[in-house]
């Protein structure tokens, strides 16, 4: 049959919505119905294969329903597998026409043909349509009970399927009990296989209210049970075998006989071809002898040939998967896979995710004996085409550095990166010059004659740009030049994005003043102005600082800039070794891949209102299609759970108690009466949540600044209290626009108590014409998404807040086209969140 | 639970859907669209094939061009999953006979929807061999064994032999003549540094079976591997035999080997599916022969003009030869003119690879052809780095050649009814990832 994408777009290629040809399917299939005539069977293959795949597309086709009910009537096996696909998926939409078919598929699980018995069996467990379940227990009792293996296999797992839909009426029926008797008891190993999976699922989500259910699950570990399995595990099939050696692995064997009865018996399972399985036996094998090293020790040596072999065969993706539990366990048992290095070698074709585990290995693998090799190597691919493998490498080239006693070789190395010349070689080679120098300082000679020729100008990344003039200030004795250097960077001072770099060249000009005081005075006079000028609040404050410093006392100035330094011995790990170990408690499952263990990604309170934020950042790509609609749609529904409430245009909720709550409050003096009132009256409101003009004035040079960029606008701001927008739109600015401010505000704890019930803060703020577009998460981190316009303009302000219940901080940036207002917009928005939760 | 897959789709390049098939309703039913905005309309696309979105994961896989994309929603077994798509994949092929592309999936839509059906029931893998699921799973769409059976008999359906202790290989096959065709088939890969030292060198072999066997027949393989032959040695207490022995690094085998002999016995015996399979894969490090040595030199004189000499050498025997030998040597982007001489096969600068592709259909053995080649640069002001070259890549196969140097000392075939069986046995070397830096 001609592809069915393409005939479809050609007739109507701007609006999917097939209606013609739907109705033209309904009157064809009306006349089908009830024809008897030779052939007809094979004309309504050809309208059923089209309804498929206008399904398939998209298209909504339900309204053929009560039309191919009738026509599946027939023996064609084929028409009845497209209907039973049909009508699974669109019962679950039509729940009334749903019933219709009940009658076709009970008649069905009656059937002498078993395959029509099973196939019947599982489309109508596939309906999942709630108020339909009682139809369900009857055919599900017999076909568990049916002499024919494929009709058991079938509804073991229909058994789960209607867990699902109704967890009760599964329980009420006994089933669990059913499955548990045909789990010990049948012949067939993919029924058993099945009865597993289900057992499994329903305990384990029972387990938490019923005693009895996670008794049960105890039970299915119990050794009676998992000898059972391991006894027959050669009949198993390979996805089957994953799955009892996933149980096997939570066994625990009363003593080490019985440990070793499980290896060997399991030994061969290592040979097998699919490398699922010999990743479970791997499993098994790891967690049995957790207790007892040397053995632990010998296990390692045991997979190794086998995980090596699985990461050379099969496509990238397998390899990948396999790899990263190599990676796991190259990091917990480094001295192992010591000597088979070479395995980490990386090919010049391979995908960068393969390259970059294998980086990471090589980094963990090197020791005194191949140190040398493997840095030769590593050198390779920092000429890579490839610039972030490249990067990548050279930063393992500087992390063995930093784990070796003997980096003689290593520091020449990593000067010839700073003399290659190209731009992110430098970088990169820059910052591990730095972090090198801060452990090993015995080194400085030789680096800081290369450092020296290096030119800032080639110097782009504000992270290589900071070590860079890191190195400048302390070794400014060294470095001829090192005070003019300093003094160009101060200069352009303006065009320096980087706060970090900003701050950096703050430190390293005091350094350099108290080594080489008279030729550098001149640049620290301007540093400092500038700093004391700049907007960044901790630039600014540790200009303040320092100059303040300087002022009090030079010589304790000199101790605190300058102080003897150790070097450092350890950088720190970022990994807890509680995590790294539930991560291998988690062995062969996505924690290894994401490196991270399973609750940080699967628990709703961990991801929340983090997700959220992803959710948004990378929309900004998908928009650029023509409709703006489709991305907002995804935001709502993958988020479905997160979504509190959407409300764009929820008007006249507002809480009428008090008339002036429908008032703006005003950015002027009241304002910020009132949030000093509120400062003195609970205490758990810091200073800095006072607005920022009333601070200003005491400190220097700031006030000017902000004075200045604050004067042209308006000292009132009032809101317009029906402002409209969509939530597309809301994207598409948020995107487009930069974060004009970013703060964080402490909440009261009378605040905090009344966001127990999030949609009483969106109240409250619409009250304050500020209204939600979307909010999301799960206590204690709530994530809101604001909106506000001005009354007059149509400038708007958008804003994400995201609260912390339990230190009571909300963190809030600003986004608005109106940047002048912005700061006002974040007085007025504090003041309004600040009155949450007083009546 | 190993897998549990919510969803399973199929997407062409541009991202249309061809095949949507959910199995649980615990994700919703537009995942196909965040995988399209957050993988395939980004440049995360390639960057890694295991992606979260929403609390969803996403496996994804390129096979021609198809995605095919598994979403789960729980901690799953990523080894599995990829494994199962793998698994599905041969499973189409071997019923669509032959490619499995866009074309394919759009012509057997119905087919799939069904394979997917049996293969996988609300997210847990269930059968997948060809073998068996042929038996009542039909192309043609016939109506299944058992109607022709009303009587329901319980033990001779297909059901049973889903699961059975012999789930690969039917009861009742005849064939007039009994054949059985053995490929080893082995792939280099090698890494060489510019000083001509061995960086990595290993061999991954296959060997591949094809068997048109009646009955239920037993069948026995030997290698010239270290292991099988000292084990031989000791069970019939005789010396081992001088000769060379291979020392595999590792094994793994079809499932219808019998593991536990293996281990004791050091034996590989085996009841074959019927037809095509592959019976073991095997991995090898030490003791590799390798084919071909090549020397290459690159001068770069001044900033305009290069020279370029490759010498391949092939070092197995005289009488054995290679076929389809292509070797890629880099040349910089801004090339702008090449002459060639080469002794043996063609050679030519292809621009879109910034590559000289040089090919030697037939290429003896104990032979080294060279190439000499004038590269002409463009000059470039803002190209003053120096080139970072990429390696030489070779491509070749060598029949009858094998880089392990392993053999088949026997195959034996024994069936009840004691029919006479021929057996062929073949070798194969082929480049794997063949690199030689300069």
């Amino acid at each position: 049959m001609a592809p069915p994408a393409q005939s479809k777009r050609s007739a109507s290629p701007s609006q999917p919505s097939g209606k013609s040809e739907v109705s033209d399917l309904k009157s064809q299939l009306r006349q089908l119905a009830g024809s008897r005539a030779p052939g007809v069977d094979d004309s309504k293959r050809e309208l059923f294969k089209k309804v498929i795949s206008y399904m398939t597309i998209g298209i909504d086709v339900s309204s053929l329903f009560g039309e191919m009910v009738m026509c599946s009537a027939a023996s064609d096996i084929v028409l009845k597998k497209m209907c039973y696909l049909y009508v699974g998926n669109y019962a679950k939409g039509n729940p009334d026409l749903a019933l219709l078919t009940i009658n076709f598929l009970q008649r069905d699980c009656k059937d002498e043909d078993p395959t029509i018995r099973g196939l019947a069996l599982r489309s109508l467990c596939s309906l999942r349509v709630a108020n339909l379940v009682e139809y369900l227990v009857g055919p599900l009792g017999s076909g568990l009970k049916d002499n024919n293996s494929y009709v058991r296999m079938v509804a073991v797992i229909g058994v789960l399927k209607l867990y699902h839909i109704s967890g009760s009426t599964c329980v009420d029926a006994d089933f669990p009990v059913m499955l548990k008797s045909l789990m010990l008891n049948d012949p067939d190993t993919q029924v058993v296989a099945n009865c597993l999976s289900a057992l499994q699922e329903i305990w384990s989500s029972e387990a938490s209210t019923s005693e009895e259910a996670s008794r049960e699950r105890e039970a299915l570990l119990s050794k009676s049970v998992v000898y059972y399995f391991l006894n027959r595990i050669k009949e198993f099939s390979e996805w089957a075998q994953c799955l009892v050696m996933e149980l096997v692995a939570k066994y625990v064997p009363s003593d080490n006989n019985e440990i070793f009865d499980i290896m060997n018996l399991l030994e061969d399972r290592l040979h097998h071809a699919n490398g699922a399985v010999v990743l479970a036996a791997i499993k098994v094998f790891l967690q049995l002898t957790l207790s007892m090293t040397d053995v632990h020790q010998q296990v390692y040596e045991r997979i190794k040939a086998p995980l090596l072999t699985l990461v050379s065969s099969g496509s990238p993706e397998q390899s990948y998967a396999v790899l990263s539990h190599l990676h796991l366990l190259v990091t917990r048992a480094p001295y192992i896979f010591s000597a088979d290095y070479k395995h980490f070698y990386c090919q010049y074709n391979e995908p960068s995710y393969v390259k970059k585990l294998k980086l990471d290995m090589l980094t963990a693998v090197a020791n005194e004996s191949n140190t040398y090799e493997i840095v030769t190597e590593l050198c390779e691919y920092a000429a890579n085409v490839d610039i972030p493998i490249a990067r990548e490498s050279i930063r393992a080239v500087g992390k063995i550095a930093l784990q070796q006693y003997d980096v003689n070789a290593i520091v020449d190395r990593l000067l010839q990166f700073l003399e290659m010349e190209k731009d992110y070689v430098t970088a990169e080679a820059l910052v591990l010059v730095k972090n090198l120098l801060r452990k090993y300082p015995q080194w400085s000679h030789d680096c800081i004659a290369v450092v020296g020729n290096i030119s800032s100008k080639n110097v782009q990344e504000p992270k290589a740009k900071a070590a860079l003039i890191w190195m400048l200030g302390e070794y400014s004795q060294d470095m001829h030049d090192a005070p003019y250097i300093l003094e160009n960077l101060i200069e352009n001072w303006d065009e320096e994005h980087s706060a970090e770099v900003r701050l950096h060249l703050l430190t390293a000009v005091m350094k350099c003043f108290f080594k080489r005081a008279p030729e550098t005075q001149k640049a620290l006079g301007a540093a400092l102005a500038s700093g004391l000028a700049d907007f960044h609040q901790d630039v600014h404050d540790r200009a303040l600082f320092y100059y303040r410093l300087l002022q009090y006392n030079l010589s304790v100035a000199e101790q605190v800039v300058n102080p003897p330094k150790q070097a450092v011995s350890v950088f720190a790990d970022t990994q807890s070794s509680e995590i790294k170990d539930r991560i291998f408690d988690e062995f062969n499952s996505l924690s290894v891949v994401y490196q991270k263990p399973s609750y940080m990604f699967t628990d709703k309170e961990h991801r929340g209102p983090f997700e959220f934020s992803d959710e948004l950042g990378n929309l900004s790509i998908g928009t650029e299609s023509a409709d703006t609609v489709v991305p907002a749609q995804i935001v709502e529904a993958n988020d479905k759970d997160l979504l509190l409430s959407t409300d764009e245009k929820e008007e006249g909720r507002d809480p009428s108690s008090n008339g002036s709550a429908y008032n703006a409050p005003s950015y002027d003096g009241t304002a910020s009466q009132t949030q000093i009132e509120l400062a003195i009256s609970s205490p758990s409101v810091p200073g800095h949540a006072l607005p920022s003009s009333l601070a200003i004035d005491d400190l220097l040079g700031l006030g000017l600044q902000l004075g200045a960029a604050t004067t042209p606008s308006p000292p009132q701001l009032k809101l317009n209290q029906k402002a409209v927008l969509d939530p597309g739109s809301f994207q598409q600015k948020w995107r487009q626009l930069p974060i004009s401010l970013s703060q964080e505000y402490s909440i009261s704890p009378q605040g905090v108590a009344a966001l127990t019930s999030p949609p009483a803060l969106l109240q409250h703020m619409q009250g304050q014409s500020i209204h939600c577009i979307a909010s999301g998460g799960q206590p204690p981190n709530l994530k809101f998404f604001f909106f506000a316009q001005k009354a007059e303009e149509s400038s708007t302000f958008l804003v994400e807040c995201i609260i912390n219940t339990s230190s009571a901080k909300a963190q809030i940036k600003i986004k608005s086209d109106d940047q002048i207002t912005s700061q006002a917009f974040s007085t007025l928005f504090q003041s309004a969140l600040s009155t949450f939760g007083f009546p | 639970m190993p897998v549990s897959a919510s969803a399973i789709y199929f997407l062409n390049l541009r991202g249309d859907v061809l095949i949507n098939r959910l199995y649980r309703d615990d994700v919703g039913g537009n995942m196909v669209d965040a995988f399209r905005v957050h993988i395939m309309q980004t440049k995360e696309l390639g960057t890694c094939p295991v992606r979260q979105i929403g609390g969803c994961s996403f496996f994804y896989m390129r096979i021609s061009n198809v995605y095919i994309v598994i979403v789960v929603s729980s901690n799953a077994n990523v080894a599995c999953a990829f494994k199962f798509v793998v698994e599905a994949v041969s499973l189409f092929k071997s019923y669509f006979g032959g490619a499995f592309d866009e074309d394919a999936i759009r012509n057997n839509f119905v087919l799939i929807y069904e394979l997917l059906d049996e293969i996988m029931d609300f997210g847990y893998p269930q059968n997948l061999s060809p073998e068996i699921l042929k038996l009542y799973i039909t192309q043609e769409g016939v109506r299944s064994p058992f109607s022709s059976k009303p009587t329901d008999r319980p033990v001779p359906n297909a059901t049973l032999q889903v699961t059975g202790a012999v789930g690969w290989r039917r009861e009742g096959l005849v064939y007039k003549k009994n054949e059985v065709f053995l490929d080893i088939v082995e792939s280099v890969n090698l890494l060489m540094s510019s000083k001509g030292s061995v960086l990595r060198c290993d061999v991954t072999g296959k060997v591949l079976m094809k068997c048109f066997l009646s009955g239920m027949p037993d069948l026995k393989l030997g290698l010239n591997d270290k292991i099988g032959l000292e084990k031989e040695s000791q069970l019939k207490s005789r010396p081992t035999k001088s000769g060379k022995t291979i020392e595999l690094d590792d094994v793994t085998f079809h499932q219808c080997v019998n593991l536990t002999r293996f281990n004791s016995e050091k034996t590989v015996s085996f009841v074959p599916p019927d037809g095509e399979f592959e019976l073991m894969k095997y991995r090898i490090t030490e003791g590799v022969n390798l084919p071909f040595k090549v020397l290459p030199t690159i001068k770069e004189l001044g900033r305009t003009r290069m020279e370029v000499n490759v010498k391949v050498k092939s070092v197995f025997g005289a009488k054995m030869f290679a076929l389809g030998v292509v070797i890629k040597i880099p040349v910089p982007k801004q090339t702008a003119k090449t002459n060639f001489q080469v002794t043996s096969g063609r050679a030519k600068y292809n621009a879109a690879i910034d590559c000289l592709v040089w090919k030697i259909r037939k290429f003896p053995g104990q032979t080294e052809p060279t190439l000499s080649a004038e590269v002409e640069l463009i000059s470039t002001m803002a190209e003053k780095k120096s080139w970072t070259k990429p390696p030489i890549q070779m491509e070749f196969q060598v029949p009858m050649f094998t880089a392990s140097g392993l053999r088949v000392r026997f195959l034996k075939v024994w069936e009840k009814s004691g029919y006479n069986t021929v057996e062929w046995v073949r070798y194969i070397t082929k480049a794997g990832s063949y690199e030689i830096r300069c």
